[in-house]
């Protein structure tokens, strides 16, 4: 066998046994973004005070050690990561920093009411649509481009109304990663690699 | 016609379980120790000390951290390993593409012949 032999075979059998992984990556980060947007909204409808505007930064507090935790799993389950899933790591990491920097900001300018939502809405609708175009995952696509279309729906909310945003927020988040984190799930445990 | 020259193959690479490790790291972004073991169907002994010697080329970026009582090895190419692996490659084909020419029609032959 001659080192070309050799390059191609070990090139196509990397490539032939490639596992899915991160189905709970998407879970782990829309389940508590649903429920801190969900308790910011009943919070303010209560209350109304200023700290519950605040309430949307528990989402990072629960969501990195929960992604960190999925990721530890899944490196211990198959000992490597693509190069796919490294791009979509890196891009997610840079979703969830865009959005932190983004609300802290909004919230000392003091438009934090008039557009954290749509930002926010928008860079999960674009993430979930462009994930869904490198793993070749229709749903996933589809989730994020209708994601993408509603996150304009919160500046048509604004003035007393404005906390209905972040209910528009959270549909949204079930669209763009509760929905298509659980139809990825049950497509990986039912995926047989080649 | 022109003499042929055979590529410089690097002698590093020129060896089946570091090839099979290099190329395996090329197609992947980062894999542990024992994933290496397995696709190469290769020993621990022997991996590692292969793993070794390409980091010290610097053709690998090895991060050693501890998991539990176990410690974690990942293995990542570096641009050098991939620069690397390519010229390799490259050489190899130029080789095999190429047809190298008899005696009779090099130009050494042919100025012995006078």
């Amino acid at each position: 066998m001659t080192e070309l032999d050799i390059i191609s075979r070990t090139r196509s059998e990397v490539l032939s046994h490639r596992e899915l992984t991160g189905e709970n990556i998407f879970l782990a980060w829309g389940y508590p973004t649903a429920f801190f947007l969900l308790l910011e909204f009943l919070a303010l409808e209560l209350w109304n005070e200023d700290w519950c505007a605040w309430l949307w930064a528990g989402i990072p507090v629960v969501g990195i050690p929960l992604m960190i935790y999925f990721l530890n799993e899944d490196y211990e389950r198959t000992h490597r990561r693509t190069l796919d899933q490294n791009v979509i790591l890196v891009m997610w990491i840079f979703i969830g920093f865009a959005s932190f920097i983004g609300g802290l900001s909004m919230g000392i300018a003091d438009v934090f009411s008039q557009f954290y939502c749509m930002f926010q809405g928008l860079l999960i609708g674009m993430g979930c649509f462009m994930t869904g175009i490198i793993l070749h995952f229709r749903p996933k696509t589809v989730c994020g481009i209708i994601a993408s279309v509603l996150s304009v729906v919160p500046l048509f909310l604004q003035g007393d109304c404005w906390p209905w945003q972040l209910l528009v927020t959270a549909v949204i988040t079930v669209i763009a990663l509760i929905i298509p984190g659980h139809l990825f799930r049950k497509y990986v445990r039912n995926y047989e690699p080649v | 016609m022109s003499p042929f020259k055979f590529p410089v193959i690097n002698p590093l690479l020129h060896n089946e379980l570091r090839l099979k490790i290099m190329v395996v790291l090329d197609s992947l972004e980062s894999a542990d120790f024992m994933y290496l073991c397995q696709i190469t169907d290769s020993t621990r002994g022997s991996v590692s000390s292969q793993i070794t010697t390409l980091k010290d080329a610097g053709y690998l970026d090895v991060t050693k951290t501890g998991m539990g009582r176990i410690s974690h090895t990942v293995c990542r190419i570096t641009t050098k390993g991939r620069e690397g692996l390519r010229t390799y490659e490259d050489g190899l084909r130029r080789i095999f593409s190429q047809e190298i020419p008899s005696p009779q029609q090099s130009d050494s032959c042919a100025y012995r012949s006078k």
